[in-house]
C-alpha cells in the first residue's frame, strides 16, 4: 500500500509538470540560443551545389533550396553568410555547430541524420537507375545544427509555407 | 509416493492461472500497442529510443509465460520423467539474460551520447493538418505507456501472489516500475525542451540502468531455482517454513521416529524428498503411504515428493535438512 501512494504522489507530480509547462507553451528553446543570434544578425549556412536544389551562378546562391533561404533571412532580418564546400566538410561543421544551416539536396535517409538536424521532408522525388531495379525515393531536407530546436521548429515552418510554391517551380520547367 | 503423477491445480489456483493466462494476453496487446504508439513519435530521441526498448522488452515475459504455462501441464514422457513444470524457470532465464544484456548496450549507448555531447534534434510533428512540436507527441505517447504499465502491476500483482507465482509477480513489479523509466524520459524531453540538451541523454541512461536492474532481479530469482534453492518467500529472499512444516506434521503420525525434509521450486510446484526413520516394528511400505498422504494434504504446490525410510536420518540426509 505505501507504494501505491508513493507512485500515486509520482503521478499528481509528473501531471503538475505537463500542466505548468504546456502553459509556459514556448518550448522548445535552443541550446545555444541560435534562432535569437541570427534575428537581426547573421545566418552562417553552408552550400553544396546540386542543381536544381542548390546552384551557384557568379557567387550569387540559387536554386529551390536557396531561395528558401533567402526568404528566411529576409523574414528574420538576417543576412547570410554563405560557405561553399565538399558535403562531409560542411556536415561536420554544422554538427560542431559552426553553421547554422546546409543545403544541397539532402535526402532524409542520409546517414548524416544522426549527427545532425535534418527538417521534415519538403519535397519527394522519384529516380530511376537507367536499367535499375527499384526506384529510389529521395525526400528532400535541409540540415540544422543539432539541438537548436527552437531554430529547427522555424526552419521547418518555413518550409511548410514554401511547400506550395517549391511544388509548383518543380513542375513548371525544372527538371 | 506420486511418482506417476501429472502436476495439476487445485480448482481455485486453476482460476488463477486462467486470469493469469488472461492478463499475460492483456499485457502483450497493451505493451505492444504502446510500444507502436512510441515507435511512431520516437525520432531522435535517446531517451525515447530506451523507453521504447524497455517497453518492448517487457512484453517478453507474458510471451515466455504463455508459452510455459503450454507445457507446464504436459504429462510426464519417457525423456522428461519428472515432467514440465520447470518449464516456467526456463521462460525466466531467456527473459531475465536478455533484459540484462540489452540493458547494458543501452546504457553504453547512452552514456556514449553524453561524452560525444551528441544534441537531440527534436523538430516539428505535423498531424491532422496541425503542427506542433514533436516532444509533446513523445509526452503522449510516453503517458499512454507510463499508465498501461501501472495497470498491467496493479492487476497481475494479486493473482501472483495467490498463485505463488514468482515469475508472474517479478512481472508485475517491472511493469509497475515501468513508470519510473516513462516518467524519466517525459522529464528528458522537457528538459531538452527547455535546452538542456544533456537531459535527454541522462535520462536514457537512467532508463538502461532500470532494465539492467530489472533483468538482474530475474536473474537472481532463477539462478535460485537452478540451484535447487528453498522455497523463498514471494519477492524476498528469506527461506519459506514450508520445509519446517512438513517436517513437524510428518513427525506428527506415529510410527515416525524422525523426519528430515528437503523441499525445492519447480516453477509454481515444489518437490523433494522426506526422510523418515520408522519406530520399531512398523510396516515401512504403509508408513511410506501414510506420509505421502500426509504431506499431500499440507499445501497444494507439494508434488513428486519421494519419502524415503532411513535407519539414521544423520547419516542419510545433506547438511541443508531443516531437522533440528
Amino acid at each position: 500500500m505505501k507504494q501505491l501512494t508513493a507512485t500515486s504522489m509520482w503521478m499528481r507530480l509528473i501531471c503538475t509538470v505537463l500542466v505548468i509547462t504546456s502553459v509556459a507553451c514556448d518550448l522548445p528553446r535552443d541550446s545555444d540560443g541560435t534562432l535569437n543570434r541570427i534575428r537581426g544578425g547573421t545566418m552562417r549556412v553552408g552550400v553544396v551545389v546540386d542543381t536544381p536544389w542548390t546552384t551557384d551562378s557568379a557567387g550569387v546562391v540559387g536554386g529551390i533550396e536557396g531561395t528558401m533561404v533567402e526568404r528566411l533571412a529576409r523574414q528574420l532580418n538576417a543576412r547570410v553568410t554563405w560557405m561553399h564546400g565538399q558535403q562531409d566538410v560542411l556536415l561536420t561543421a554544422l554538427q560542431n555547430r559552426d553553421l547554422d544551416l546546409v543545403i544541397g539536396g539532402l535526402g532524409a535517409s542520409s546517414p548524416w541524420s544522426k549527427q545532425v538536424a535534418f527538417t521534415m521532408p519538403y519535397d519527394v522525388d522519384t529516380v530511376r537507375v537507367p536499367g535499375g531495379r527499384k526506384p529510389i525515393e529521395t525526400q528532400h531536407v535541409i540540415a540544422a545544427a543539432p539541438g537548436e530546436n527552437a531554430w529547427l521548429m522555424r526552419v521547418e515552418r518555413m518550409l511548410i509555407e514554401e511547400r506550395p510554391k517549391v511544388a509548383e517551380q518543380l513542375r513548371q520547367g525544372n527538371p | 509416493m506420486s511418482i506417476g503423477e501429472t502436476f495439476s491445480y487445485p480448482e481455485e489456483q486453476r482460476q488463477l492461472r486462467q486470469r493469469a493466462k488472461k492478463l499475460s494476453w492483456l499485457s502483450i496487446v497493451l505493451l505492444l500497442s504502446a510500444g507502436t504508439l512510441l515507435l511512431y513519435a520516437l525520432g531522435q530521441s535517446e531517451a525515447m529510443k530506451t523507453a521504447w526498448v524497455s517497453d518492448v522488452l517487457t512484453a517478453i515475459p507474458p510471451m515466455a509465460l504463455l508459452a510455459a504455462m503450454r507445457v507446464e501441464l504436459r504429462d510426464r514422457s519417457p525423456r522428461f520423467p519428472y515432467g514440465y513444470t520447470r518449464s516456467i524457470s526456463v521462460a525466466f532465464l531467456v527473459t531475465s539474460g536478455v533484459l540484462s544484456l540489452v540493458g547494458l548496450y543501452l546504457f553504453y549507448d547512452s552514456v556514449a551520447k553524453l561524452v560525444k555531447q551528441q544534441r537531440p534534434p527534436i523538430g516539428m510533428t505535423e498531424m491532422f493538418g496541425h503542427h506542433f512540436w514533436s516532444g509533446w507527441l513523445m509526452i503522449g505517447a510516453l503517458s499512454y505507456s507510463l499508465i498501461c504499465g501501472l495497470l498491467l502491476g496493479l492487476l497481475k500483482k494479486p493473482v501472483a501472489k495467490r498463485l505463488s507465482d514468482k515469475a508472474l509477480s517479478a512481472e508485475a513489479t517491472m511493469n509497475r516500475d515501468e513508470w519510473m523509466s516513462e516518467g524519466a524520459a517525459i522529464v528528458g524531453i522537457l528538459l531538452v525542451g527547455y535546452g538542456h540538451w544533456w537531459g535527454d541523454a541522462l535520462a536514457a541512461a537512467f532508463i538502461s540502468l532500470e532494465i539492467v536492474h530489472d533483468g538482474w532481479m530475474n536473474m537472481r530469482l532463477v539462478l535460485g531455482d537452478l540451484m535447487d534453492e528453498t522455497p523463498t518467500k514471494m519477492g524476498k529472499p528469506e527461506m519459506e517454513d514450508i520445509t519446517d512444516k512438513v517436517r513437524s506434521r510428518v513427525e506428527k503420525i506415529g510410527k515416525v521416529a524422525r523426519a528430515g525434509v528437503r523441499l525445492r521450486e519447480h516453477g509454481r510446484a515444489v518437490t523433494g524428498e522426506i526422510f523418515v526413520v520408522p519406530r520399531d516394528g512398523t510396516n515401512v511400505l504403509d508408513l511410506v503411504r501414510d506420509v505421502s498422504r500426509e504431506a499431500k494434504g499440507i499445501d497444494w504446490r507439494l508434488h513428486d515428493i519421494t519419502v524415503m525410510p532411513v535407519h539414521d536420518l544423520e547419516n542419510a540426509t545433506p547438511p541443508r535438512v531443516s531437522s533440528s
